[in-house]
Formats: C-alpha cells, structure tokens, sequence
C-alpha cells in the first residue's frame, strides 16, 4: 500500500518536473485547454444568468389595458366594475390620461429633445389605462385572461407584458441546447490536442518505454506517466479556464449589474459559479486522462510491446 | 533452470537465425555464449529473456512454457533476468541514479529502501560517486558499468549480457569481467555473450558457439590467451 502510494507519487514527480523543463509547451497546451473550457462556459453563463432574468420577470407578470382615447368616466367605471369582479385579477390600478400626461411632462422635462416632442403635441394623446396584475403566473392562462380583458367594451388594446420575455425564454433553451452541441464539438476537439501532445511526449520518451518493457515493466505501469500528464494538463487547463471566467465575469459584471438595474430587479450576476467551475476543472481532466489513454494504448500496440 | 527443447528462429522474412537448438543451463552457471557477429547471439538471448518467442520448440524458464505464457505474465518473466543489452539502453535524459533506480520502481521499491540498493548496486561497480552525472558525461567502460548495475540493482537470479566488453579496450573489459564473476559468485547465473570468450575467460567456463544457426559446446579450460579456439574445444554437439 505504502509503496503503491510512492510509486505514484514518484510518478507525479516526475511528470510535474517534466512540466517544469518543458514550461512553455506546458504553458501552451494549458491555454488552449483553458480558453477550449472557457467559451462554451462564458456562453453557459450567459444563457444562465439571462433565463434567471427572464424567469424573474415572468413572475410579475403585468398586463395594461388601455382605454379608446375618447372613454367617459362611466365606460372607466363600467370597465373598473368588470375588473374587480374577475377571478383571475389579483389587483389593479388606474392611470387617467391626466395623470399619465403629467407623468411624462415630469420625466421627459430632463431630457430636452423629448421634452420639446411633448410641448409640440399641445394636447394631451395619451388613454386612461389600467395595470393589471394576475393571481397566475401560468402563461396560458394569462393569454386567456389578456384575451378576454381585450373584449370588454371601451377596451383599445390589451398588453401582457411578458410576451417578449418568453418569446427570449424560448430563444434561451435553443442556446442551452446550442451550448451543449459546442462544448460537445471542444470537447472532441480537445480529446484531438491533449492525445496529438501526449504522443509526441510518448515519440520523446520511446527509450525509457522500450527499456522499461524490455525489464518487465507491465502495461499500467508504462501508461501511468502519461496518463498523469494529461490529467495534470487538463487540470492546469481547467483552473486556467476558472481564472479567465472570474476575470470575464468581472470585466462585465459592472455593465450587467447596470442593465439588472434598468429592470429594477433584485437581479444579480453570480460571479463565483462553484458548480460550473467544478464542472469545467473535472471535464478537463477527464478529457485529459482519456485523451493520453487513448495515445498511450495505441502507442504501446505499435511498439509490439508484448 | 533455462531449457530450451528443439528451438527455432526465424524472424518475419529472415531465414532461420537459430536450427533446432536444445540444451539446459543450471542455476548458477557462467556460460559463455560466443559466434561470430551476426550468428544468432543476441536473438539466443531474447529468447531466453522472453523478449522474442520461439518459431517452433520450448523454451522453458524455470519450468514455465515462455510460448504458453499469457502476455499480462510475461513482464514478470522478465523480471527474473537482470539485462545488459548490446547498445546499453541507457536512458540519457536522467542522471545516474534515476537510470539505476528504474527496475526498482517497475518492481514497486520505491523510497529509502531503493535509494538505498541503487547507492549498493553503484558501489559495486565503483560508480558511486557518479550517482549525480549524466550518463552522456561517462567513458564507454563507466557507460557500461553503469547498464551492469542497472541490470543487478533488483538482485535477479539471472542476468543476461549482450557483448558488455565489446567496445571495450582491455583493462575496461578485465573489470567487467570481475565484476561479472564476483555475481556469479554469490550464485548469481551469468550467460554472457562474447566474441572472444578466450581472452575474457580467468578460469574454467561452460562455451556455447552458435554457427549456422547450430549450437556446439566445449569447456574452455586455462587462461591462455593467446590460443586459438579449436584447441581447446571439445564439441559435444
Ligand atoms: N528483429 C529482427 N528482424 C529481422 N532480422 C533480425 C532481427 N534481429 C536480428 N535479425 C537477424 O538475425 C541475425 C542474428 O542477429 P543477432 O542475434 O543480433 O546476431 P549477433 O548478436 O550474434 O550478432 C542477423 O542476421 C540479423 O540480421
Ligand atoms: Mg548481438
């Protein structure tokens, strides 16, 4: 047991020391791991981080209901009247047209192009409106309910709010789906780089595996220093990927928090994904391992070693 | 020990190297296997190390069938041989020491235990205050020696040397051959390929000669060195 650990451990050494002697190879191949680990997961993280927004979103769900322009104060009642009798609406708000003009005289006075727009209409353009918001937040069921507050009299147009959302939501699991054939494809791409590396390392080191064969060395024993290799290679690949994620992710963490903030939403952009970091660092060096598995054995086939 | 039963050789394409070759050596013998170069010399011995299988014929290590072995078992055959190849085979991208430490870590001795027997195997060859040099940086004599402590740091009961005096002037070759002899000794069986087994030889040694792919044997008696083979051999056939 005891030797079992050394020999592996002696292994490890002189694999790492290889490394050291051959640093800007080493280097090298760590990048392309790295940067190959780093796409495919910066996409995932957008992806992520966006159908966290839309699901947010989707969950005040809002649907505005605008008044013809020339509605009286008894078609507002009528249509008040309707809307706290429905099942499906847990609380609403009117906006009259005067209030929602004032609005925009408020908003639009900081901004001078628009405010001259608005003093140029003169008159007042805008509808009373009511904000809705439903007791649900099934999609379905929120189409039925925007359908059937279009059909009340007076009604202009009917709004839901989130119909862009999930229309985003459903381009999201596309990207999801896209994502998963990407890192596929790198992947294999990877498998490619680390087993084209490690058989030129096998092409340097063809004496020390024909002496060894030649003194009763066994297959396992053979492979075991290359097979560390790769695994070392897509470990120091896989944390270089995590130190370009976080420093991505920093890079842009300043902008999304400021388009989270447009959205008023509690929304934050998770800068430490231990599960997808984990994730990246053991891919890599599983597709290490077996991509020096793979040069390996048909290393040793075509030695005859026997 | 080593018995090998109507053996033949033939590699793919070549015509058969070795013809029907019997005979038996006994655990602790210093046998001398001499012919000219391109005889067959170095193939008898892979034969017996396992490194190369038989056409036709047995050979058998103690008491196992070489051709029935399953390949998973073969490495620890060969384990049993301490080998010193005609090119040395030395690794010369590590330094002394790492090159003798090799068969100690195939065998699983790893630690102070193998740091320990390959500073033993160095000293017996009078290499021990090389353990740091690079092999490249040694005389063909220390080069040499260097191979033969690599071949005896995991104490095999049989080793196996390919021409280790061959390019040897003479005084290089007289150490080897003491050292040689020193193993064999302690009981340690020693075939030792040469092309001139009479100017090596300090004492009465068992001759094997491969001519034609045939084996004939004599028993070479005195040190004289100068004598010509035919007058001191005795063909047993
Ligand atoms: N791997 C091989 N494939 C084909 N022929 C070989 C091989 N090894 C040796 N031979 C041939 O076998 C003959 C004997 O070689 P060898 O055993 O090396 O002789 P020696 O060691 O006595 O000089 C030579 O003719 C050599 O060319
Ligand atoms: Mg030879």
């Amino acid at each position: 047991m005891n030797n079992w650990l050394n020999q592996h451990i002696q292994t490890l050494k002189l694999v790492l020391s290889r490394m050291h002697n051959n640093m800007l190879s080493t280097f090298m191949i760590c990048l392309v791991i790295g940067v190959a680990m780093c796409l495919p997961s910066l996409f995932y993280l957008a992806v992520d981080n966006l159908s966290k927004l839309t699901d947010h979103m989707q969950k005040d769900t809002e649907i505005s209901l605008f008044l013809k322009v020339d509605a009286n104060t008894d078609e507002i009642k009528e249509v008040e009247r309707q809307l706290a009798k429905n099942q499906g609406i847990a609380n609403f708000h009117l906006v009259t047209k005067e209030e929602a003009w004032q609005q925009l005289q408020t908003k639009s006075r900081s901004n001078q192009e628009i405010s001259d727009a608005v003093s140029q209409l003169g008159k007042n353009p805008l509808p009373d409106a009511f904000f809705i918001q439903a007791k649900s937040s099934d999609p379905d069921s929120l189409i039925r309910l925007k359908d059937t507050l279009q059909n009340l009299p007076s009604v202009e147009l009917a709004l839901l709010n989130t119909e862009w959302v999930k229309r985003l939501s459903s381009l999201l699991s596309l990207g999801k789906k896209l994502i998963s054939m990407i890192a596929g494809l790198l992947a294999i791409v990877l498998l490619v780089i680390i087993g084209n590396t490690v058989r030129m390392q096998i092409l340097t080191q063809k004496d020390e595996i024909e002496v060894s064969n030649l003194i009763g060395a066994t297959r396992s024993f053979i492979r075991m220093p290359f097979l560390y290799a790769g695994a070392l290679y897509g470990l120091f690949g896989g944390l270089m990927a995590v130190l370009m994620l976080i420093g991505i992710i920093q890079a842009f963490n300043l902008s999304i928090s400021q388009i989270a903030h447009l959205y008023s939403n509690d929304f934050s952009v998770t800068l430490f994904d231990t599960q997808l970091f984990l994730a990246v660092i053991i891919s890599a060096i599983s597709i290490g391992w077996i991509g020096s598995y793979i040069a390996v054995s048909r290393a040793i086939a075509s030695y005859k070693i026997n | 020990m080593i018995q090998f039963d109507k053996v033949t050789k033939r590699y793919p394409g070549s015509d058969e190297i070795l013809k029907n070759i019997s005979f038996n050596i006994d655990a602790g013998e210093f046998v001398f296997l001499t012919g000219h170069s391109g005889a067959g010399k170095s193939t008898l011995l892979k034969l017996i190390a396992a490194t190369e299988r038989p056409t036709s014929g047995t050979v058998l290590i103690a008491n196992q069938n070489v051709s029935q072995l399953k390949p998973s078992a073969i490495p620890f055959l060969r384990r049993r041989f301490g080998l010193i190849f005609q090119d040395h085979k030395l690794l010369y991208d590590r330094n002394c020491f790492e090159n003798v430490i090799l068969p100690l870590h195939i065998n699983g001795v790893t630690g102070q235990e193998a740091a320990k027997r390959v500073r033993a195997a160095l000293d017996k060859v009078g290499l021990l205050n090389k353990e740091k040099a690079m092999p490249i940086t040694l005389s063909g004599g220390e080069q040499q020696r260097l191979a033969i402590a690599r071949a005896v740091v995991s104490r095999p009961s049989i080793l196996l040397a390919d021409e280790p005096t061959g390019n040897l002037d003479a005084s290089y070759a007289a150490d080897i051959m003491a050292i040689f002899y020193a193993f064999n000794q302690v009981g340690v069986t020693v075939i030792m390929s040469t092309h001139d087994a009479l100017g090596m030889s300090a004492r009465q040694n068992r001759v094997m000669h491969i001519n034609q792919g045939s084996l004939t044997e004599h028993l070479l008696k005195e040190p004289h060195l100068d004598q010509a083979p035919s007058s001191v051999e005795r063909f047993t056939s």
